[in-house]
């Protein structure tokens, strides 16, 4: 029972291994089943956190916890350290999830590869998979590093190898925007783990919940003796991380790498891309960036918040000038995040919950927006905005759904993307900022915006005349339907009861905020 | 009596010439392949398969030096004078490393034999001579990096460089390769001759030819402008060897005009050497110094020229297109991150309190692993390029397109070395890079680490190009033959360079911690010539946390 993480951690791995031995046919049977059995396996782990077990005990309390020590030599104390709280264990099952459904979106693979076998797209499918749950899963800041390092690779190649006509600069953009900012994580990891070893006076830590937990470190990250090259440590360090995660978000200014690899990537990676990758930098905010350091935080509360805000309207007018239809998801996708930046700047329960729940429903969301328009570029070989229109009539049961996929993304209240959205503002008009409540003017403006671009969007795909070139094509098969069917589910079912998201977790959340709490009432005067 | 250490006629006993066994298998294994011509006729399988032979002993020895010798030992002198020849941990290390990669390269001849080249004829004809000169270079390579003695450095650094002058242009009908031998004599012989010209000042000054007394000499005298013209002329020898910015043209015309293998050989251990003879001169004149900060503008400048050789070989290596000269710079550039660990040997330690320099600093460390996947990741690349080569005829980075089609395991495990190369997890080349980024931490330069980390990103884009061409493009090209033997060299290379960074992380940290734990604490017998009192120079050999530790608690 205690390797039952570490299992879910590897398995795909070993289904890389299987994919690579196997012959080449049974390659995607291969993934889809290791994918499945990942996600019923991510399913068994709901328990503690269903009945409340979880919520027993302070910030760092872990769920399905297991650590060795892996390199422990020459006073260094790196360990495999794997747990669970509600930070991670929702993103966990969105990774199994959003993972599995990609893996079956990649089943007419032959179809859109070149000439290329699907052993090695499958493998590296299967290996980034392991990296990203080994990211979600890790608790020592040394193995998280790793695990982040690890999928770059196979993006890099998934990407390079089966993407579109720009794909070699997409991937190589992607590729060196990530290792900058990851370089950045490199030297503050270097930092925590020597001034940690100073604030103990004895081997220093790795942990990222010793980290928090730990008085002495905690109190030396954020004492505003510590130094790091003359500036305060606390506020270099959370610069160093948040442009590390920020890139991966990512935030204006560095946004530009993702709507190449989204245009460029295959229909399943930018589902995996958008609904999970995305994600990674949100949760180093929640993970690293907040708990650790939240008195830089609620120093430069500003100009995340401000950050945040840019993306959200810089994301939406880019949504409006756009005529490529992934382009405009892949926008979208940079909008949608700015509510998450905004959501976690701001340093409230309410705003966290927002962020996080922000989190999940854009997971939901953005993959599903990713493969509606990948099921109509399968049969239109376009994705020309001004030349669709009609597709409704074509194609009514795509339609119907590719509505519901894209109002989620909207904001409509009922579905998911409201829910997110609406914590956000409140948590930001609520918060005691003198600048909060115009920030929260303009966010909410960017609602609106979200609205045109989208309907507008389904004005020119969906409605309107019949057009002779779209005439006789097929509507959504049943595979396609079957992905679709789970995404639209959970983006219903988190927008009308999303108490059952927030109870997932809402415990660890009230935890991060008590460490944050005597910190921002420093900073804002009580 | 006093009239310098060569006055002395002695002669060394039967135990002392048993520790210097690795010599002396090297010794022998060039005796044995000039003999093996002689007796058996000219014989390419006969002279490769001795110089293989040899190489395995000699490893074997290396290894057998590794488990036996505890403390050091400076001898092959007379009772009482300055050693000629240091056996240490660090000595075998080096040795074993220099042996190994012998047994490979030798490999990798015997494999490019089948190859369907023009000088096929040449290479076979002449493979006594090969294999003499390479194993010559090899010998000069291990006495560098054990002795402490100017006389002997300046021989050693001779012994190493001659032979590779030859072996750079032994393609003789080849022009690159006789354009790449002449530049690397005249600027090797440059390079020797102000090398020595400040072993002659460091003698003329010091009155001795021991580094660990020319160190105690500092200390009683402090420092002046000849000893740092001295030292910095001494030094320019060893940074031609490890082909530090600006002493690294040669590097790039070498590697490209040298034939494959010999260009593999130089890659690797030739700057292994000039390392390993630069961290054996500093940690011995900076553990007889009182207070090392004496020679911090020196500690500066090669942290200086260390951030210059890392940045300049990155830059260079972004716009090549041979996959020889690439990696030359490529090799230039890693050759900037060792030297940054070098650089912080001077540094006060992490404690800073008293000054003295940790026996065990972790920098010494840090390059034994740094050596150690460097060695695999280099082999594994050339290899690939070698095959590459022999059956395409071209080195170009276009005759890598495709490669993931014609021959995967190759370019599997090529992808490997090259983003190991970058420092990419789960590589090895991360955990290397890493605990030089934490030895660097521990001296405070965290500018070069800044610079180590921003280097890191400029080389993702030329080594990211290689696997451009070997995996995104494609424009049918015949597959690669391989042969099976050379296969397994390469996926032994791919797997271990995995390993390291992740199973055996702990191991290889452990191997070179002890590796270079007593690169300082070499048992000296106590020189008479000396001038000062010892003990106004007494280094505490307190050993640090660092080297204690490991009681493995978990909290």
């Amino acid at each position: 029972m205690e390797h039952i993480l570490s299992w879910l951690i590897f398995l795909p791995l070993i289904g890389a291994v299987l994919v690579l031995a196997a012959p080449a046919q049974m390659a995607r049977s291969i993934t889809w089943v290791f994918t499945f059995g990942v996600f019923l396996l991510s399913c068994a782990l709901f328990g503690p956190f269903l009945d409340g077990r979880a919520w027993d005990g302070g910030y760092g309390t872990m769920q399905f916890e297991y650590a060795i020590p892996w390199i422990d030599v020459g006073g260094f104390h790196i360990r495999y350290h794997v747990g669970l709280d509600g930070l991670s264990f929702p993103l966990i099952i969105l990774t199994t999830l959003i993972t599995w459904l990609a893996a079956w979106a990649s089943w007419n693979f032959e179809h859109w590869n070149v000439n290329r076998g699907p052993k090695g797209y499958f493998a590296l499918f299967l290996l980034l998979e392991t990296g990203v749950l080994g990211t979600f899963a890790a608790l020592d800041f040394f193995l998280f590093y790793i695990f982040w390092e690890v999928m770059l690779l196979p993006m890099y190649f998934l990407i390079g190898v089966w993407g579109g006509p720009r794909k070699e600069y997409a991937a190589i953009k992607f590729f060196i925007y990530t290792l900058a900012g990851s370089v950045l994580m490199l030297v503050a990891l270097l930092a925590m783990y020597y001034t940690s070893a100073d604030a103990v006076a004895g081997p220093g830590t790795f942990g990222l919940i010793e980290y928090v937990t730990n008085p002495a470190i905690h109190e030396m990250f954020n004492s505003e003796t510590t130094t790091f090259l003359s500036w305060k440590f606390g506020p270099a360090m959370f610069v160093m991380l948040f442009i590390a995660f920020m890139i991966k978000v990512p935030v204006f200014p560095f946004h530009t790498w993702l709507p190449d690899a989204h245009v460029e990537a295959p229909t399943p990676i930018s589902m995996i891309l958008a609904g999970i990758l995305l994600k990674l930098g949100a949760y180093g905010f929640f993970r690293v960036c907040y708990p650790i350091f939240p008195e830089a935080a609620s120093q430069l509360a500003f100009y995340v918040a401000l950050l945040g805000v840019i993306n959200i309207i810089y994301g939406a007018f880019c949504c409006l000038a756009q005529t490529d239809f992934k382009r405009l998801v892949a926008y979208s996708s940079i909008s949608h995040m700015g509510y998450v930046v905004l959501g976690a700047a701001i340093m409230t329960t309410t705003g966290f919950q927002g962020a996080m729940f922000q989190v999940l429903a854009h997971g939901i969301s953005s993959p599903m927006c990713f493969f509606l328009v990948g099921v109509i570029y399968d049969r239109a070989h376009h994705r020309d905005l001004n030349r669709f229109g009609g597709l409704w009539l074509e194609m009514p049961r795509y339609g119907s759904l590719a509505t519901l996929g894209f109002f989620a993304s909207l904001g409509l209240p009922g579905l998911c993307g409201f829910i997110g959205e609406i914590w956000v503002l409140l948590g930001t008009w609520s918060a005691p900022f003198t600048w909060a409540k115009p920030m929260a003017v303009i966010s909410a403006f960017g609602v609106v915006l979200t609205a045109a671009y989208i309907l507008w969007m389904i004005q020119r795909v969906y409605l309107g005349k019949r057009k002779e070139e779209y005439a006789g094509f097929p509507d959504a098969d049943a595979r396609e339907t079957a992905i679709l069917i789970p995404m639209a589910l959970l983006a219903i079912f988190m927008g009308i009861l999303p108490k059952y998201t927030f109870d997932l977790m809402n415990g660890t959340i009230d935890r991060v905020y008590e460490i944050m709490e005597p910190f921002t009432q420093v900073a804002f005067g009580g | 009596m006093d009239s310098g250490p060569l006055a002395n006629i002695w002669m060394p006993g039967g135990e002392e010439l048993a520790k210097l066994a690795p010599l002396w298998g090297l010794v022998g294994t060039i005796v044995a392949i000039l003999l093996a011509a002689l007796v058996i006729g000219r014989n390419w399988r006969v002279a490769g398969g001795v110089a293989m032979a040899g190489a395995l002993a000699t490893a074997w020895l290396a290894w057998q030096g590794l488990s036996r010798i505890d403390a050091g030992w400076g001898g092959m002198a007379p009772e009482g004078a300055a050693p000629m020849l240091v056996v240490d941990q660090f000595s075998n290390f080096f040795m074993l490393l220099l042996a190994v990669f012998l047994a490979a390269v030798t490999w990798l001849w015997f494999m490019g034999q089948d190859a369907d080249l023009p000088e096929r004829e040449a290479r076979r004809n002449d493979a006594t001579e090969f294999f003499v000169l390479v194993v010559g270079s090899a010998f000069g390579m291990a006495l560098m990096v054990s002795t402490t003695n100017l006389l002997m450095i300046i021989l050693a650094v001779e012994a190493a460089s001659l032979p590779s002058y030859g072996l750079a242009g032994f393609r003789k009908k080849n022009k690159l390769a006789a354009e790449a031998s002449l530049k690397y004599v005249l600027f090797g012989a440059v390079t020797s001759a102000i090398m020595i010209y400040g072993a002659s000042l460091l003698y003329g000054h010091y009155h001795t030819l021991d580094l660990a007394q020319i160190g105690r000499q500092i200390s009683v005298q402090g420092p002046s402008v000849l000893m740092g013209v001295a030292l910095f002329a001494f030094m320019v020898g060893v940074a031609f060897k490890v082909s530090a910015v600006p002493f690294h043209f040669w590097c790039p015309d070498v590697f490209e005009g040298a034939s494959i293998e010999v260009t593999t050989w130089l890659s690797v251990v030739s700057k292994a050497a000039g390392l390993g003879l630069m961290l054996r001169i500093i940690a011995v004149v900076a553990s007889e110094l009182a207070n090392p900060e004496l020679l911090q503008y020196v500690a500066m400048a090669i942290a200086i020229m260390a951030a210059l050789t890392c940045t300049w070989g990155n830059f260079s290596a972004l716009w090549q297109t041979n996959m020889k000269r690439l990696l030359a710079f490529s090799s230039i550039a890693h050759a900037g991150y060792m030297l940054m660990a070098v650089a912080i040997i001077w540094q006060p330690s992490a404690d800073g309190a008293s000054g003295a320099l940790s026996p065990a600093h972790p920098a010494f460390s840090a390059i034994v692993a740094y050596l150690c996947v460097y060695l695999l990741m280099n082999l594994a690349a050339f290899s690939c390029i070698a095959f590459v080569y022999w059956s395409t005829g071209s080195e170009s980075i276009d005759a890598f397109n495709g490669l993931i089609r014609r021959n995967p395991l190759m370019a599997i495990m090529m992808i490997i070395a090259l983003f190991s190369l970058v420092g990419l997890p789960p590589m090895g080349g991360f955990l290397a890079k890493w605990w030089l980024l934490a030895a660097l931490w521990d001296a405070k330069l965290i500018w070069l680490i800044f610079i180590a980390v921003f280097n890191t990103v400029i080389s993702l884009y030329y080594y990211a190009r290689i696997a451009v061409a070997m995996v995104f493009r494609d424009d049918d090209r015949p597959p690669i033959r391989a042969p099976i033997a050379g296969q397994l060299i390469v996926a032994a290379c791919g797997i271990a360079i995995v390993l390291t960074g992740t199973l055996w992380a702990g191991k290889l940290k452990e191997f070179s911690d002890h590796r270079s734990r007593d690169l300082y604490a070499v048992t000296r017998k106590a020189p008479t010539n000396s001038i000062a009192d010892s003990s106004a120079a007494a280094i505490s050999f307190d050993v640090p946390d660092q080297v204690k530790g490991g009681d493995g608690k978990i909290d």
